[in-house]
């Protein structure tokens, strides 16, 4: 029905994705394996050489001709994509080996893009002359053009391995490639070396080529095996470093980074550096600076007396500066008989084998061509041999002839030469009628067949062919080779150590912690009534120490929170709740702080020289400084401080259980078992005891009665005291101040308590703030 | 009496109440229920002021038997009754007959008052038909009757009494308010109300006319009433305890150079209720219209709620949670005392007081933050609710639109830009071209036989519906476009009989990139409108890939095999002149007509999910377009030697 025909879904799908597929991959995003291109770079290169003829001894020409040439004629897809693969071919730092000579702002590695291509003007390198020179001999096949009008060559005869040599990237559909750069010397050494011996294998070869050389230098961390491995898998990542030193100028110290890894934005590189040093992430660093030229100098400003190593060690973890390239061997393959080529990730053997064969027939079919145009002009040759033997006679029947025509057919008859010599005769000029000539001729026809000879002597001996091939690589090697770029393998001290707390800034900061619970750290302060804090609230702790020493809050319902002082908001504002950073339980309260900053511990008492060989009589006790804390309920628990001295998780440790109820912990005090606990309760009893009393914990526990209370009396007070005459202050209802002192109401643990109210309870808990600033504890 | 001299004093007095009698709706708000109501309000009012002062400590409420007389009583201090120094009359008939008199305007004997402007006393007297008032204190019992306003006799001392007090029982004038009568169910709620906004207060309500009493008393003040009201809206609070804030400071000055409320107090909680609800009072009269107070509250909820969940990393990425989310489901009340509160009109529904707003905000901001990072759980339950508010707020927006979508007035309205529709609107002999590309697009509209074919072009490669989530396909300009284009809806909104043409033509370049754009638009109807090719809607044009001329003929061939053909017809001696199309913006749109759109001479391939091949089509569309790379490129290597015509 009127030129409706149905199609299945899955049909027109496949066959449809299928196509594109595979256009893709064989005509986009892959390089053939022979002369290491995509279809678009050939296609530029061939018509610089063939159309413009943009020789690197000739001019430069606007690459907008370039780009029209190659898109009229062979390669009809966008503009810019050509002209993106044009510029990436001329960029230094992409290609090991530039195949485009490019004038004018080609990019950077910044990240900064080519100028518009009506500005840049190109031609072709002397490297890419080693692609191209051999294509008017007949060494590669042609075929139509997409519009049929014009040849374009299938391949270019490749007299180097340009795919190892300047690697390629692409993505296709279903798989990509990803080859690296490397060294021509050492690429060429690898080839020559098959060729020598075709049995040897990929780790053979690796002797001779070595690893990857990327033209921004930098340094491969992985070691001889690891890459052999790769080699022979087609596939495995490698880790690339920038490379540094330090250098000293007054009495500054530098990092000065002389190299990154490939293919990595050299701008957005020293902005993730300058990101990390203003975050102070990096607090060996002070500033960044970028000094490259064209060759490529970050320069690193180290604070004084600080790891240069450490440093690195950072950057190398947190920015690219060190990289992974994943390398994956993938190129096109030409398959016999179909000008279809066909996918495969290769080893380094099968690469080099399959260029190496290539080669091989490219010189044999160059040599074949010659051979044709000797043995033509022999033949001509011959016919003018023949001629000169008689020449009047040759001259008169010219003379005589009707016409060019009939000349020739009169020659022919009478020298039984044929039509391209008859033609090759009387195309030839008057003054080589001289006598002199016949013996030129004789003379290039001795050489011609000599050189024929030659010739046939090496297309009849693939030994002598291979030898060609041998030598012409040898020549490109030494015209072209370059020292390696790339340093190869990681001594011991480039792989730096990675250690979290060389990143802690070392300093002396106030620890802030108000009574609802907000935390936050200042470096300093005028006076403490001008700290910011939130209306309403109060500074309950403030604590001198360094943000490399831990902070421990302990709460009311027995859990102890520890983080790095260093990992507390630095800031003027209010700070954060301290929920931000723990898991806290709905209406648990932080009840007391401790630093572990050494400064701020207490100070232990000496040990008698009697008891120095028996450090504590308790043998399994833990040793001291201990917190002690007492609920609500009236009971006290002594623990080990050290045991909450690591950065805990966000659920903290516990160190005490709390009863149910309204129990609860009323305070933590740090101590060395020499002070007095002291405390008042709720409906107004005293009581003091030493702290030595109180039971060790090893485990959090309930702890032991501290005061016997009413059934419903709570404690109210709680302090531990280091003198007698000091002790947990209360307001009566009255207003009327009371100091639970040892040597007022000094008792017994777990006693009753003297009766200081007979009615009425305590209202207020006269509590400083805790301050410890400079003079702390145990400073020296 | 002696004749008196007719003073301009007196004439402000007389005209003064006569005034209210004149225009009652200046002074009450009107003369229907609610200012009789309001009568009785400011009676009770000024009864509560004397407690909430601390003067007295309860009030008593009567309605009398005929429904229309009422008694205030409190045993507070008692109205003064001397002599004023000044106008040299008894202060209790100052109050009752002379507006804006009373003890209200400087701060000495009250600190707040719900009563404004003093006119409360003295407009209920001029509205009343009858008013008596009867105050205990100074030792003795003194009374004043009125009628209309105008005192029957001078105060009198009526009897030695103890203590102190005032009653006050008045009758609304039926001139005014005709046979109104009170709402005694009305009543009692509002003294409720008053008894839970004075915790401490006892209110007792006697409704003479059907012999009830009731004490109403709340000790828990706002927590009780916000219980009550949550319970009575039979919903669920989605919190174990609900926020309350309780403030006294005392009129203090606070750095914005004005007073704080003397008290603050609020108490709100989160239901599963989509709705807001906020009860506001200033001085403990309801502010129904809200006001200042009222945006306070609202900035402070949002501010906390999003700060801790900003603190604490709540919100998922890209969700935007707005102020109505948060505030979604709250049941709040506020109760404020004012010294100087400002109203919106006489009937005080709306506060105006600038201060407020940011008074409120920030005290309450404070608090309520406080107390969500103190109650994790609490406040993790409210965060969640305001991102589950989003979620189905976004969820809304896009089913009304989907509706809006479906309505077919705006259905032409709803067509995307660059279609380029055609003249029928009968479907089944609409056709519509889906082209890649503008170029293409504008050959394919200069070409197109208007009447039935429609265009539209499609900007580079669609977004694979295989790999792409729902939400992201949705997101997509270009197939979002084609779904408009179509009008038939996808996924489970498809609705095959709003397809607006009935051949969709899918018009690609003849090259890779169109062939896979190709597979890439088949796959989105396949999975998001399948019904789409069951019914036999989608087609693929057949364009030309070459152009040959042999001679002075011209021929078409649309891929390499029917090139072969034609070449080889042609006479030996003809040398043909072979041109490949690149794209279909190469053609002239005469060519694109004749050889690709023209019905009569054209190649169309109708889709189809052949029976038995069900499991075959699903396969093809996961390996090739799914998200497995491995299965692609088995499939691709596969059958790799199955592709024909190759770009170059």
């Amino acid at each position: 029905m009127n030129g409706i025909e149905p199609v299945a879904l899955h049909e027109a799908t496949r066959r449809r994705y299928l196509n594109y597929a595979m256009s893709v991959i064989t005509s986009r995003a892959l390089p053939d394996v022979r002369d290491g291109l995509k279809p678009v770079q050939r296609r530029i290169l061939y018509a610089m050489y063939h159309n413009l003829r943009l020789m690197p001894q000739g001019r430069f020409r606007k690459s907008a001709a370039v780009v029209g040439e190659c898109m009229a004629k062979y390669h009809p897809h966008g503009d810019s994509s050509i002209y993106e693969a044009m510029v990436r071919m001329a960029q230094p730092f992409s290609l090991l080996h530039p195949l485009v000579d490019g004038h004018g702002n080609f990019g950077s590695p910044d990240g900064d893009s080519a100028a518009a291509m009506r500005y840049t003007e190109s031609k072709l390198t002397p490297i890419a002359l080693e692609l191209l020179r051999e294509i008017g001999q007949r060494t590669v096949d042609f075929r139509p053009t997409y519009d049929g009008q014009l040849f374009e060559p299938i391949v270019l005869p490749a007299r180097f391995p340009q795919l190892l040599v300047n690697g390629s990237e692409g993505i296709a559909v279903g798989m990509a490639t990803r080859i690296p750069p490397h060294n021509l010397r050492e690429v060429i050494d690898a080839a020559l070396m098959l060729i020598a011996t075709p049995e040897c294998e990929v780790k053979d070869l690796c002797r001779k080529l070595r690893g990857p050389d990327f033209p921004t230098g930098g340094l491969i961390l992985d070691s001889r095996a690891e890459l052999t491995k790769i080699y022979e898998n087609g596939s495995g990542p490698i880790r690339v470093q920038g490379t540094w030193e330090t250098e000293k100028r007054g009495r500054k110290h530098y990092i000065i980074i002389g190299s990154i890894p490939y293919a990595q934005n050299k701008a957005s590189l020293i902005e993730k550096i300058g990101a990390a040093i203003a975050e102070r992430k990096v607090p060996q660093l002070q500033d960044v600076r970028d000094e490259s030229t064209d060759v490529c100098r970050i320069v690193l400003e180290l604070r004084k007396r600080e790891d240069a190593t450490a440093a690195m060690a950072y950057l190398f973890k947190h920015t690219p500066l060190q990289q992974t390239y994943h390398v994956n061997l993938t190129a096109l393959i030409p398959q016999r008989g179909s000008d279809v080529p066909v996918p495969a990730r290769l080893d380094l053997k099968t690469l080099l084998r399959h260029w190496l064969d290539f080669r091989f027939d490219t010189v044999r079919r160059r040599f074949e061509f010659e051979l044709q145009k000797l043995r033509e002009r022999i033949h001509i040759l011959e016919g003018f041999e023949i001629i000169f033997v008689d020449l009047d006679e040759a001259i008169r029947i010219i003379r005589g002839s009707e016409g060019r025509r009939d000349a020739a057919e009169q020659l022919m008859d009478r020298f039984g030469l044929d039509d391209l010599q008859a033609d090759a005769v009387l195309e030839l000029k008057l003054y080589r009628l001289s006598r002199l000539e016949i013996l030129e001729i004789r003379q290039e026809l001795d050489e011609k067949r000599t050189a024929a000879e030659r010739i046939e002597a090496i297309l009849a001996e693939d030994r002598e062919l291979w030898g060609v091939v041998r030598e012409e690589l040898s020549d490109l090697r030494e015209k072209f080779g370059t020292k390696r770029r790339t340093r190869i393998g990681a001594s011991d001290e480039d792989e730096l150590d990675y250690r979290d707390d060389a990143y802690i800034v070392a300093e002396d900061t106030f620890v802030i912690v108000t009574r609802d619970g907000w935390i936050k750290r200042q470096s300093s302060f005028t006076d403490i009534s001008k700290i910011r804090i939130r209306e309403g609230d109060r500074i309950d702790w403030l604590i001198r120490c360094s943000t490399r020493s831990a902070i421990t809050f302990f709460t009311d319902q027995g859990s102890a929170y520890v983080i790095m002082v260093d990992d507390v908001q630095p800031t003027t504002g209010y700070g954060g709740p301290v929920q931000k950073h723990f898991q806290f339980a709905d209406r648990e309260r932080v009840v007391a702080i401790q630093s572990f900053d050494p400064r701020n511990m207490p100070k232990l008492p000496r040990p008698d020289a009697s008891q120095a060989a028996l450090p504590f009589a308790d043998g399994d006790d833990p040793p001291p400084p201990w917190g002690v804390a007492v609920t609500r309920h009236g009971r006290i628990a002594r623990f080990s401080l050290e045991t909450h001295s690591e950065p805990s998780t966000r659920s903290g440790r516990r160190y005490m259980r709390v009863g149910r109820g309204d129990d609860g912990v009323v305070a933590v005090y740090p101590c060395v078992g020499e002070e007095w606990v002291t405390i008042a309760s709720h409906q107004g009893r005293a009581l003091a005891f030493s702290v030595a009393d109180a039971k060790i914990l090893k485990a959090a526990g309930k702890g032991v009665l501290a005061m016997k209370l009413r059934e419903d009396d709570r404690v109210f007070a709680y302090e531990l005291s280091t003198s007698t005459i000091r002790g947990a202050c209360v307001h009566t209802e009255r207003g009327r101040e009371l100091m639970v002192t040892p040597r007022r109401f000094g008792g017994s643990r777990a006693g009753r308590g003297a009766v200081v109210l007979k009615r009425g309870h305590f209202v207020d808990w006269i509590r400083e703030p805790v301050v410890i600033l400079d003079k702390v504890q145990g400073e020296e | 009496m002696a004749p008196r001299q007719y003073t301009a004093s007196d004439i402000t007095v007389m005209e003064g109440l006569e005034a209210v009698r004149k225009r009652p709706g200046m002074y009450i708000g009107g003369t229907g229920r609610e200012g009789l109501h309001h009568l009785l309000w400011e009676i009770v009012d000024n009864a509560v002021d004397e407690a909430m002062n601390g003067f007295a400590s309860h009030i008593q409420v009567i309605l009398h038997k005929d429904g229309r007389t009422a008694s205030v009583v409190d045993n507070g201090r008692g109205i003064p009754v001397g002599i004023h120094p000044k106008h040299k009359r008894s202060a209790l008939e100052l109050v009752f007959t002379t507006l804006h008199a009373g003890g209200k305007f400087d701060q000495g004997s009250y600190v707040t008052s719900g009563g404004l402007h003093g006119v409360g006393a003295s407009v209920v007297n001029a509205l009343s038909s009858s008013l008596t008032v009867t105050v205990r204190r100074d030792g003795g019992e003194h009374r004043q009757e009125y009628r209309r306003g105008k005192p029957r006799a001078a105060v009198r001392r009526v009897r030695e009494a103890r203590g102190s007090g005032t009653r006050i029982q008045f009758t609304p004038d039926e001139q005014i308010f005709g046979a109104r009568v009170f709402d005694a169910d009305k009543v009692r709620e509002q003294l409720d109300v008053k008894a839970y906004l004075n915790p401490g207060l006892r209110i007792v309500f006697r409704d003479e006319a059907n012999g009830v009493t009731a004490e109403l008393e709340h000790e828990g003040g706002l927590k009780d009433y916000l219980d009550h009201l949550v319970k009575k809206s039979q919903q669920r609070s989605i919190l174990s305890e609900s926020f309350t804030l309780d403030r006294q400071d005392n009129g203090a000055i606070n750095g914005g150079g004005f007073q704080l409320p003397i008290r603050s107090n609020i108490a709100l909680v989160w239901t599963e209720s989509p709705k807001e609800r906020l009860h506001s009072f200033v001085n403990g009269i309801p502010t129904q219209d809200g006001g200042t107070h009222e945006q306070g509250f609202k900035d402070a909820v949002v501010k906390a709620v999003r700060s801790y969940a900003e603190t604490h990393d709540k919100i998922p990425s890209k969700l935007k949670i707005s102020a109505e989310d948060i505030r979604e489901g709250v049941v709040g009340i506020i109760s404020l005392f004012l010294i100087e509160p400002q109203f919106q009109g006489q009937t005080k529904d709306k506060l105006n007081n600038p201060e407020v707003r940011g008074q409120i905000d920030s005290m309450l901001r404070a608090d309520l933050e406080q107390w969500l990072h103190d109650n994790g759980t609490a406040a993790d339950a409210i965060v969640s609710r305001a991102i589950q508010a989003a979620r189905a707020r976004m969820a809304s927006r896009a089913a009304v639109q989907q509706v809006r979508r479906k309505s077919p007035i705006s259905r032409r309205l709803n067509l995307p830009g660059k279609l380029a529709d055609c003249a029928s609107s009968d479907p089944s002999v609409s056709e519509i071209f889906i082209v890649e590309g503008d170029s293409a697009g504008g050959s394919a509209k200069q070409g197109r036989d208007r009447k039935t074919m429609a265009i539209l072009p499609l900007r580079g490669k669609v977004l694979n519906a295989e790999q792409a989530s729902l939400a992201k396909v949705r997101k997509n300009n270009e197939l979002m476009d084609v779904v408009r284009a179509l009008g038939c809806g996808m996924d489970k909104d498809f609705d095959a009989s709003r397809l607006r043409y009935h051949k969709v033509i899918l018009l690609m370049d003849a090259d890779s990139d169109g062939h896979h754009i190709a597979t890439l638009l088949l796959t989105f109807f396949y999975r998001y409108m399948p019904d789409l090719i069951r019914g036999g809607y989608v087609f693929l044009a057949q364009p030309p890939l070459y152009r040959i001329t042999g001679g002075k003929k011209t021929w078409w061939a649309a891929d390499d095999r029917e090139k072969e053909r034609i070449l080889g017809r042609l006479p030996a001696r003809v040398k043909p002149e072979i041109m490949r199309f690149k794209g279909l913006g190469e053609m002239m749109p005469k060519t694109l007509f004749q050889t690709t759109l023209n019905p009569k001479k054209r190649r169309l391939l109708q889709v189809s999910i052949p029976e038995g091949y069900l499991s075959e089509t699903e396969v093809v569309i996961t390996n090739l377009l799914g998200k497995d790379p491995k299965a692609r490129y088995r499939e691709i290597m596969a059958r790799a030697d199955e592709v024909e015509e190759l770009d170059v």
